[in-house]
């Protein structure tokens, strides 16, 4: 078993552990954790198979932004655990035999398909794998580009629609009314006598 | 390279249209004041006739492909685009005066639901899965949002997260598949799949195994039998103004979506795929017809009905032939103006503080408003596929593609499970005609509407009597 | 190097356990908003695999694009999540009862 081999097996193991805890754990928070855990060796996975961009991306994105969205929302709602996984050992045995069928026969046609394709070479010395994929990006894949602009636009769109709410009693600032404001409205110049 | 960009621009200008419309009419709604949000209303009318032009006239009878073949006009895209264009709009009239009475009437849901429309023109002109797959997302996420958008409703919510969850597993599933294929073949491009697959045998027992991803995928995002679990929560919780959207155009899309897949970059698996289908379409006919009849409320037997009628439309694309692909389109097509006339029909009867939930509330509608009550009678009709209505021809057209590739099996079981299905749409009938009013209050659809109404009833006449010139349209567009 | 079918059996038993965190944890939507992370992570690795075997960029792109879509699912997910639970106080699925499945 070569080192690179070794390396595979660590991270691969570390991240379907990990999985298996996302799905069993009873502490949502904890099972956020575990889900970073696993993006996280699953990105160590896509750098030795020279996706260094995604790789990199995948932490930087995922562990760094949705992840966080997801611990925040875990941890704004007041989420009761106890209740939470009731019924969680009624479904075990069915959710188990569903996991170990469908893993066995997925891993079985897998490896049923003939093993004769050699691995690739390793790439070539100056060859930049983030290079290559803007190249891509913002050529042969023009369009598919600014159809996801769109979506993040729509995600955008529909997450402010769906969760802002003006609350009557929030205080916030006008910049607007601000700027607009005269000095007759701030300062009034009163005219006392002098007491004396 | 410039003057090509420039034509790959030019190919796409309906979508570059949609696109540079609804980023308008997003910042344009910002400075409109709510008395006056008609005119965001009237723009987004606008924005789809535009499209509709754009896409008919700058269609030159070929298919071109455009942006390094992630992009295709040809007959279909013409036709089906032009199908959603129409069948959305009368959507969002029908809705207006609903959406008003329960203070939904804001730009973002008429921006959301131009998305969904970008996103079904781009399924429709999709020629890799890359595109394929955005198209389907925008339209998916476009909808979920639709329907969690009444925030206050508990069962919009609800049924807005089961849409989700199940909708985001089907792409799961699907996007699965499609890496296999991937795999398989090596290209994401339509063309090249379906090259490759027709001509190494050898390596189609992978093929294979991505290809049941895709197709359960597929049968989620149709909700065909076994995975239909969510179509009738869905379309009872939505807000009926999106049940109206999420239940017509999107069908036509999805159909699109389906011949893009199997039959375009699949077609060499006809017969793996085909058995796949028969077995969706089935249990989809038994399931959608037997358990409507149950359902006393509109919603959730509209959404039954809905389950039976993709069983339908499987069973042409099963037929594998020009004929049956063409039959199966024109199923689509008339099927989403069948839907939008009848979901459009709940939003007509409702006004502030009052739906019809149940078949009940439709009792004595003759006596309320014989001219609603004669264009449901028409709608529901064609949708038993009755004679003399377009139902039955759309249904006659299929069974017809079938028996001549020699599925006479099925085809009698078909007939007899719509006989069976006739049932609840007749018990509407009944009521409507029959049954004395429970409701007095009148009912007063805008003008505009029961003028939209009465051309979409009537079209379901008109179609059924001269269906030559939608039938042609089909046949042409799928290079018949 | 990494043989091609190392990368798809990890794919598969992700891909595996992620559905099968769809059946178990039918009750808690958050975990189920994450076994949809998991399943796009599997489907991820397959397609970075094979763009790795087939020395064809078109996989690693479509990559890029599942990431952004699911970025923008994830903030969908979640929104829908906050709105159910100001409706509900609760997101058991259980409590989930007002439309008869």
């Amino acid at each position: 078993m070569s080192f690179t081999q070794f390396v595979f097996f660590v991270f691969a193991a570390v991240a379907v552990l990990s999985a298996a805890a996302v799905i069993t754990l009873r502490n949502p928070v904890h099972a956020v954790l575990s889900l970073v855990l696993t993006f996280f060796s699953t990105a160590a996975l896509w750098l030795l198979a020279e996706a260094e961009f995604l790789g990199i991306t995948l932490v930087l994105v995922y562990v760094g932004a949705v992840m966080v969205l997801f611990l925040f929302v875990v941890m704004m709602l007041d989420i009761n655990i106890a209740r939470m996984r009731e019924g969680f050992a009624r479904y075990l045995p069915f959710g188990l035999v569903v996991a170990l069928i469908m893993g066995a026969e997925l891993v079985l046609y897998v490896l049923s398909r003939a093993p004769d394709v050699a691995p690739p070479a390793p790439a070539a010395a100056g060859y930049s794998n983030t290079q290559a994929l803007g190249e891509a990006l913002y050529t042969q894949y023009l369009y598919p580009f600014e159809i996801a602009a769109a979506i993040l636009l729509v995600s955008i769109i529909a997450a402010i629609a769906l969760t802002l709410r003006r609350r009557p009693d929030t205080k916030y600032l006008n910049p607007a009314e601000q700027i607009r404001v005269r000095r007759a409205e701030r300062v009034r110049l009163v005219k006392m006598k002098s007491e004396s | 390279m410039q003057s090509t960009l420039w034509n790959d621009l030019a190919a796409a200008l309906p979508e570059l249209w949609m696109l540079g419309a609804v980023c308008f009419v997003l910042v344009f709604d910002l400075f409109v004041p709510a008395a006056r949000r008609d005119l965001t209303y009237w723009l987004v009318q606008a924005t789809l006739a535009g499209a509709l032009v754009f896409t008919v006239a700058g269609h030159d009878g070929g298919r071109t492909l455009a942006f390094g073949g992630h992009y295709v006009v040809d007959e279909m895209a013409v036709l089906l685009k032009s199908a959603i264009y129409l069948v959305a709009g009368a959507v969002f009239l029908y809705s207006r005066p609903y959406l008003k009475d329960r203070g939904l009437f804001r730009g973002e849901y008429f921006v959301l639901g131009l998305f969904g429309v970008l996103g079904m023109m781009i399924m429709v002109s999709a020629h890799s899965f890359v595109s394929l797959y955005l198209g389907l997302e925008l339209l998916a996420l476009s909808q979920y949002a639709m329907v969690a958008f009444f925030r206050d409703s508990l069962p919009a919510s609800e049924a807005a997260m089961k849409y989700f969850v199940l909708g985001a597993l089907a792409s799961g599933m699907l996007l699965y598949g499609m890496s296999v294929l991937y795999g398989t073949v090596g290209s994401l491009d339509i063309a090249t799949v379906a090259n490759a697959l027709s001509q190494e045998e050898g390596r189609s027992a992978f093929a294979l195994f991505g290809l049941v991803f895709v197709v359960v995928g597929i049968a989620f995002k149709f909700g065909a039998v076994p995975f239909h679990m969510w179509v009738p929560d869905v379309y009872d919780g939505a807000p009926t103004s999106v049940t109206l959207y999420i239940g017509s155009a999107p069908k036509i899309a999805a159909f699109a979506m389906l011949m893009r897949l199997l039959s375009e970059s699949l077609g060499p698996l006809t017969g793996d795929w085909g058995q796949l289908l028969a077995v969706l379409l089935v249990l989809s006919m038994a399931v959608g017809n037997i358990i409507a009849i149950a359902q006393r409320r509109i919603k959730r037997m509209l959404a039954y009905s809905t389950i039976s009628h993709v069983g339908f439309l499987f069973f042409g694309v099963m037929a594998g032939t020009q004929e049956g692909y063409a039959a199966a389109m024109f199923y689509a097509i008339v099927y989403a103006a069948m839907a939008a006339g009848a979901f459009g029909m709940l939003l007509l009867m409702s006004r502030q503080g009052y739906e019809p939930e149940h078949i009940d509330d439709f009792k004595g509608l003759n006596e309320r408003h014989p001219w609603l009550a004669f264009l449901m009678l028409l709608l529901m009709f064609s949708m038993a596929g009755i004679p003399p209505t377009v139902g039955f021809y759309a249904k006659l057209a299929v069974i017809q593609a079938a028996v001549n590739v020699g599925e006479v099996w099925i085809a009698v079981y078909a007939v007899v499970l719509s006989v069976i299905g006739a049932f609840y749409y007749l018990r509407v009938v009944k009521y409507m005609y029959f049954d004395k009013p429970e409701e007095s209050h009148p009912v007063q659809p805008g003008m505009d509407a029961q003028v939209i109404m009465g051309i979409n009833g009537l079209a379901m006449l008109a179609l059924g009597v001269f269906p030559g010139g939608l039938m042609a349209l089909c046949l042409r567009a799928v290079g018949y | 190097m990494i043989p091609l079918e190392h990368y798809l059996v990890f794919g598969a038993i992700l891909f595996a356990l992620s559905v099968a965190g769809i059946f178990l944890n039918r009750k808690n939507l958050i975990v189920l908003l994450m076994c949809i992370e998991l399943m796009l992570l599997a489907v991820n690795t397959n397609f970075i695999a094979f763009s790795h075997q087939l020395g064809d960029m078109a996989g690693q792109v479509f990559v890029f694009f599942i990431l952004t879509v699911a970025a923008a699912e994830a903030a969908i997910g979640l929104a829908i999540l906050v709105v159910l639970f100001r409706n509900r106080r609760s997101i058991n699925v259980d409590d989930l009862d007002s439309l008869k499945g």
